[in-house]
């Protein structure tokens, strides 16, 4: 597989050999590099980190951004949107980050509609503290730090982002770089908060869930039902129904996997998208800085 | 001549408005005047008063021993008689008992007839303030109900009124702020609401985030995309804030912090006052960073200061403290004069999408990216030491210490931030020098040379444990032994003061 080069600094790579970490680094470069291609710069994309496995990223990322505290990635992001909303910024982000120490914002980023991009590393598991349970930890996740295995059910964040009316919900799985770069190039475009679930398998420290890519499955183009029809020569062919997956359709989607292995099928793709007003549309001085193109520092006042 | 005029009532009956009336018709005859406000944490009920001191030379304190009283309600007769002077006068409700929710205006009618202005100042005061009729006829049956007691005539100052928290949201429009985030505390919620209201007209952003933490990490990101921001708050919601303070030490994001306290721990007093925040605004935030922190003394130095502490941010990427207090903060004062010139504000650093910017949370070499590496270590802790270096030079061109009072005195009282008003007023004609530190951090070399001069050195602080008695005894080695320290939630008032000053006489 040939490695993109561009848009990547020269820093060593610290993640574990064989981490699908390195997956998501080339899914990142593959969907802005045909952002750019569309007309986007390079110099827009804005990225923030958390802290954690996933946050390593930054430094191999040759993109502005912030490198914030464990938990806090989406209010660094949208501060950066309120500083100047003609950035495009996303936000990396791990399940221990988003779901425990930040899940206040997580809900409340759903609800603001800001326009930007949550891409959650999901491992299930805080890895870079060596192995600890996370909100989405299956049950049965064994830790040095319990005295027992997990005893706590998940939690299932797209239930989450979908009731706190996230405009923008989507799962992919990181070996899958392509499907990965498809999904998180469209969570960009999207005008509003967009939530990206992408598995990760930890093959240090919940090696159990590896078992889980047997479950998934991909879901229909984005917002469409496909049915199959027969053409002229008796071969199916997909017919695209004109018909947007509402908000109940993406609900029972999301309900049909609980994060433990075994049960249910998991769904890969756009579950859900809307459009509604964003919160830099809801704002007069951001609407104003957006149709002149420029951030705070170039008003003349 | 000085008239302290007590107004209370329930929660919700108006009693602010009674002080507004009578404080801008003061004001506009060319008096002083100083709206203390006690108030518990009830919306609707319970007791409340304001104390409004009317001066014809500068005040800024009030005084527990009344002229006069304005009861909107039986409870505050009984609750305040024992303040009232021999011969001090009461305004009940009874007489105006038929007037409904005008009987604060009919009240503060009946006021103003006792201070002896005319009756046309007062209905024009009426008209512009409510504008009703139920309002002009209910003022003007107050002032009927009076007779005359005191001759203010008009006088030749040209008074602006303003709360502490006016005055920080002014420093900051001054200082062309971009965006300010806060979530609701008291006594911090009056900048946020000010802010908010004027936000579209002056066009810039006032946003309530999910939470202090919130606040303080969205702040450093807006600050990262090149707004000039600030962040307000009160104890509780600093500590939340605390964690990003540091995010602001190493990657030196602008910020700055306004921080009005209330009495702590925890919960504390929510809705009186303390200055008891001191060691959380000098010390907050693990690891060692550089920092600023001002606390003006009154409206004035408040927006002076708000300006100063946009500048050093600016320039320096560093995070200012504007240190405030529920006194300064909802007090209302008078001053005369103007403030100074604002400064500019200038952004140096490097910004998307004009060129490439990394800030990181992780210690980092030049390009932004963590490092792990010694040298690099000492080299960015250096630089931060270094740039503090800059930060006290640059602060010697501001006032970072007032000398009020005797200037020869060998008796120095040393105090800071609200305390400012009630000492002013209570050394006045006495032998006293005071030494007001705005500056906290850094502090001024100027400090030491004063209390070396002095023969008997005096802390007043709104605090119990003298904080910045301790500051100054690591600062300068000197430790202070005669102190007047109160923390009953109340600020001082001159006459309690002058009490304790009485053995230095």
């Amino acid at each position: 597989m040939a490695i993109t080069r561009e848009l990547r600094t020269n820093n060593k790579i610290t993640w574990c050999p064989g981490c699908p970490n390195f997956a998501i680094l080339e899914s990142t470069a593959r969907a802005l590099l045909n952002l750019i291609k569309q007309g986007y710069k390079k110099e827009d994309f804005v990225m923030v980190a958390g802290i954690g496995c996933h946050a390593k990223i930054f430094d191999y990322l040759d993109i502005s951004g912030i490198n914030g505290l464990h938990g806090r990635s989406l209010p660094t992001a949208m501060g950066i949107k309120m500083g100047n909303p003609n950035l495009s910024v996303f936000a990396f982000a791990g399940d221990g980050d988003t779901y425990a120490e930040g899940m206040e914002h997580f809900i409340h980023a759903c609800r603001f509609n800001s326009n930007m991009t949550l891409f959650v590393h999901d491992n299930q598991s805080f890895s870079l503290t060596t192995g600890q349970p996370t909100p989405t930890s299956q049950l049965g996740f064994k830790s040095k730090a319990l005295p027992f295995p997990n005893p706590q059910a998940p939690i299932n964040p797209l239930r989450i982002a979908l009731s706190a009316g996230a405009s923008f919900v989507a799962r992919c799985n990181s070996k899958d770089i392509a499907g990965t770069a498809e999904i998180m190039e469209k969570a960009i475009k999207h005008n509003g908060f967009s939530f990206v679930e992408i598995i990760q398998d930890c093959l240090i420290f919940n090696q159990d869930m590896i078992a889980r890519n047997e479950l998934m499955y991909k879901l229909p183009e984005t917002s469409r039902f496909v049915s199959k029809k027969s053409n002229l020569d008796g071969a199916q062919e997909p017919k695209v129904l004109d018909k947007k997956r509402s908000l109940d359709e993406a609900m029972a989607l999301a309900k049909e996997w609980d994060y433990n292995l075994g049960k249910g099928k998991i769904a890969l793709g756009v579950f859900f998208q809307e459009n509604k007003k964003t919160f830099e549309e809801h704002w007069p001085q951001l609407t104003n800085l957006m149709k002149s193109k420029i951030g705070w520092k170039d008003l003349k006042r | 001549m000085r008239i302290n005029i007590l107004i209370g009532g329930r929660a919700g009956q108006g009693i602010n408005k009674i002080s507004q009336i009578v404080s801008q018709l003061m004001s506009s005859r060319g008096y002083f005047t100083f709206n203390y406000r006690d108030y518990p944490s009830v919306i609707r009920g319970g007791h409340n008063f304001n104390i409004l001191s009317i001066s014809d030379e500068r005040i800024g304190s009030h005084e527990t021993i009344i002229d006069g009283i304005i009861a909107m309600d039986s409870l505050t007769i009984e609750l305040h008689k024992a303040e009232l002077k021999k011969d001090g006068f009461i305004i009940t409700p009874d007489e105006f008992s038929d007037l409904g929710i005008n009987l604060n205006v009919a009240q503060a009618g009946a006021l103003i007839k006792i201070l002896g202005i005319e009756n046309n100042l007062l209905i024009e005061e009426i008209n512009k303030e409510i504008g009703t009729k139920g309002a002009v006829a209910a003022a003007e049956k107050g002032f009927n109900s009076e007779k005359q007691k005191f001759s203010l005539k008009k006088l030749n100052n040209k008074i602006s009124m303003m709360t502490g928290s006016e005055a920080v949201a002014q420093g900051a429009i001054n200082s062309k702020m971009d965006i300010y985030l806060a979530y609701p505390m008291t006594p911090a919620t009056p900048v946020l609401t000010e802010l908010a209201q004027r936000q579209l007209k002056e066009n810039f952003l006032v946003f309530q985030p999910e939470n202090e933490i919130a606040v303080a990490n969205a702040g450093l990101g807006a600050s990262f995309a090149g707004a000039k921001v600030m962040i307000g708050t009160s104890g509780g919601g600093f500590d939340l804030m605390t964690e990003a303070l540091s995010l602001q030490g190493i990657t030196q994001l602008p910020l700055v912090v306004y921080l009005a306290s209330r009495p702590g721990p925890a919960t504390g007093v929510p809705t009186y006052t303390a200055q008891c925040d001191l060691d959380l605004a000098l010390r907050a935030g693990h690891g060692e960073f550089p920092r600023i922190v001002i606390a003006p003394g009154c409206p004035k130095e408040s927006m002076e200061n708000t300006n100063e502490a946009f500048y050093l941010s600016n320039k320096f990427g560093a995070l200012s403290i504007i240190l405030s207090d529920k006194h300064l903060a909802e007090s209302e004062y008078s001053y005369i004069g103007e403030i100074n010139k604002p400064l500019k504000i200038e952004l140096k650093r490097n910004f998307p999408p004009n060129s490439k910017a990394k800030a990181n949370s992780y210690e980092c070499d030049e390009t932004g990216n963590a490092t792990d590496d010694p040298k690099i270590i000492i080299k960015n802790a250096d630089a931060r030491m270094k740039n503090y270096e800059e930060i006290k030079k640059e602060c010697k061109k501001f006032t970072m210490i007032k000398i009020h009072g005797n200037k020869n005195s060998k008796n120095l009282i040393i105090g800071w931030g609200s305390t400012k008003g009630a000492i002013l007023d209570a050394i006045a004609g006495l032998d006293f020098k005071f030494l007001q530190v705005i500056y906290l951090k850094p502090l001024s070399d100027e400090i030491k040379k004063e209390m070396q001069k002095a023969k008997n050195l005096i802390l007043i602080e709104n605090n119990q444990t003298g904080q910045l008695g301790r500051l100054l005894r690591e600062k300068t080695g000197i430790s202070i032994k005669n102190r007047i320290l109160k923390y009953d939630g109340r600020p001082f008032t001159p006459n309690e003061i002058k009490e304790q000053l009485k053995k230095w006489q």
